[in-house]
């Protein structure tokens, strides 16, 4: 009976077990409550908070070809921040894929109906959902606007850069190849540096045979005659213009002479100037007698008029004068 | 003959051991089924169970909480630098953030919880149990007609249940406050990328298993250790195979319940 009474070594291990008693416990244990009460309710809505629930959205949808490495609750990222998660993603009608993605509002902004989006799929590391906007003047994007996502993969890349590495290795090994094209042109290029160091050279490159080489060497020669003839031609040449009693001297003389030719023709210029002056002063004269005359044809003119008069009074007063009028029987 | 006999009492012992296994686990869920229904009995709150009830949660909790605490904050202190250094070294910074929360919040800070309690109070709280049960304080109580799984046992498993569950939201908490100021420093300019990330990682899948989670650790490391020292579940009865049997099968349930977690989280 007595051990029922003492607690027993496992039983004071426990917590609880201490025979002190705790002051004001009901606060104490009250406090602790609601510590953790409070605890877990901030958590909670921190968490809430985290996940946005208190942040009015807009809708963005983008189609995609092929939704391989989207997740719900990725980011969509514009300029490497994040503005937007990725909601829900769905098979549409037509086959695409439709990532339907919240924008908060207040990131909402960057997003322009110029937008371009982008799905970039990296080496390392997951799936990338990027905005691009090139004209922020642009309208805002609508809620619920649809656009079409571009898909920029670096993996996807590869096997085409493997095919390509792999069609240039077939292309090369195709070329080095036993009877390959470019083998062949090396062997021929072999047999024309073999002829160029030969005693014919390039010409028998050339000519791909030894006559026309010849041939060629002959005209040669016979240019170099040839050379020679037009050479002393040109020195007979030389001696009859330039020489002592060549043309040149001559052609000298005769420049000498049309100098005094010309000297005297700008003399005899000179006095047709004169005259031309005189001459103008002539046609001046006559010009104020050519006024005179003007007076003079009038005078004249009415003395005719006169002399007219008095004939036609002589011829009538004269007794010769003809009977002009008709007398009838 | 006699080596024959021996063989035929060994045969049957092992042929038995299922079958104690299986009733041994059908006890824990059986008592920690009606632990939950009592506790959800607002009957069963009479004034011995409140006085032991605020006693235990007071006692079993205050205590250890500052050490725990502490414990938590250097834990993720370092987890934190080694898990930042190394990403930084392989240009993979954007994802250290993620993966602290995720090592520390999501998997480490939970798991240690329930084990400190375990070790720190409910453990020896069985223990106690199973001793009280053997000096005959449960029959005397019955005979005076107290419920002694009302007056004794439930006490202890609340607040073995309220233990874990503060331990580890308060952990987690400081885990988080500290990963922040490891990765960023005394600024609050980080705090709307740290919030973002925070909520990437949490999404209500996560979120919900990892509720589900530390609830059914708390669970099982206040049931199981007290579910094995009132019943003799198997052995030879004494306080130090109850306690070992406790121990073991509750270490088996929370490798399971972590096993289960982390297949809902990542598969």
């Amino acid at each position: 009976m007595a051990m029922q009474d003492e607690p027993t070594p496992v039983q004071n291990s426990e917590p609880a077990a201490t025979a002190r008693p705790v002051r004001h416990l009901e606060i104490k244990a009250a406090l602790l409550l609601a510590f953790t009460g409070l605890l877990i309710a901030a958590s909670v809505l921190y968490l809430l908070y985290a996940r946005g629930v208190f942040q009015p959205t807009q809708t963005l949808v983008l189609m995609a070809e092929d939704s391989e490495g989207v997740v719900v609750g990725m980011d969509m990222t514009f300029s490497g921040f994040p503005i937007g998660r990725v909601r829900r993603v769905e098979l549409a009608e037509t086959g695409n894929v439709r990532i339907v993605i919240d924008v908060p509002k207040k990131d909402a902004h960057w997003l322009r109906t110029s937008s371009i989006f982008t799905l970039v799929r990296g080496l390392v590391g997951g799936t990338n959902i990027r905005a691009y906007s090139g004209v922020l003047t642009d309208p805002p994007l609508p809620d619920g606007a649809v656009r079409t996502a571009l898909r920029g993969d670096a993996t996807a890349e590869l096997p085409r850069v493997l095919a390509s590495a792999k069609e240039v290795l077939e292309n090369v090994s195709r070329m080095t190849a036993q009877d390959a094209g470019l083998r062949a042109t090396l062997d021929n290029l072999q047999e024309v540096t073999a002829k160029l160091k030969g005693p014919r050279g390039a010409l028998g490159v050339m000519f791909g045979n030894d006559s026309d080489a010849h041939k060629l060497v002959a005209a040669l020669d016979r240019t170099n005659v040839l050379l020679a003839r037009v050479d002393s031609l040109a020195a007979k040449a030389d001696t009859q213009v330039f020489g002592p009693d060549g043309v040149m001297k001559e052609a000298r003389a005769t420049v000498v002479q049309l100098n005094g030719l010309l000297a005297e023709t700008r003399e005899s210029l000179k006095k047709v100037d004169a005259v031309l002056v005189e001459a103008q002063g002539i046609s001046a004269n006559v010009r104020g007698a050519t006024t005179d005359l003007g007076t003079l044809r009038g005078d004249v003119e009415a003395n005719l008029q006169k002399i007219e008069g008095m004939i036609n009074e002589l011829n009538r007063k004269w007794p010769f004068a003809r009977d002009t009028q008709v007398k009838l029987p | 003959m006699t080596v024959l006999s021996h063989s035929a009492q060994r045969l049957s012992r092992a042929g038995r051991a299922p079958l104690r296994w299986l009733t041994g686990w059908g006890r824990i869920i059986f008592f920690g089924a009606s632990v939950l229904v009592l506790a959800m009995t607002p009957s069963s709150y009479g004034r011995a169970t409140r006085e032991a009830l605020m006693r235990h949660i007071y006692v079993d909790t205050a205590p250890i909480l500052p050490w725990f605490t502490t414990l938590a904050a250097l834990l993720t202190l370092v987890i934190t630098r080694i898990v930042v250094v190394t990403a930084l070294s392989y240009g993979l910074s954007q994802y250290a953030l993620e993966m602290v929360i995720r090592v520390l919040v999501l998997e480490l800070i939970p798991l240690t919880a329930a084990m400190f309690v375990a070790l720190r109070c409910t453990i020896p709280n069985g223990a106690a149990l199973a001793e009280m049960r053997r000096l005959g304080r449960f029959d005397e109580l019955a005979r005076r007609g107290v419920d002694p799984v009302v007056t004794l046992v439930l006490p202890r498993a609340m607040a073995g249940i309220f233990a874990t569950l503060t331990l580890a939201a308060l952990s987690c908490v400081v885990a988080l406050v500290l990963a922040y100021l490891a990765v960023y420093g005394w600024t609050s300019a980080g705090l709307a990328g740290y919030t973002r990330v925070f909520g990437h990682v949490f999404d209500p899948s996560v979120a919900l298993i990892f509720a589900l989670k530390t609830l059914f650790f708390s669970f099982a490391v206040s049931i199981i250790p007290m579910a094995s020292g009132l019943y003799d579940v198997e052995g030879d009865g004494s306080r130090e195979s109850a306690a070992l049997q406790g121990l073991v099968r509750m270490f088996a349930v929370l490798l399971l319940l972590e096993a289960a977690s982390l297949t809902g989280n990542y598969y």
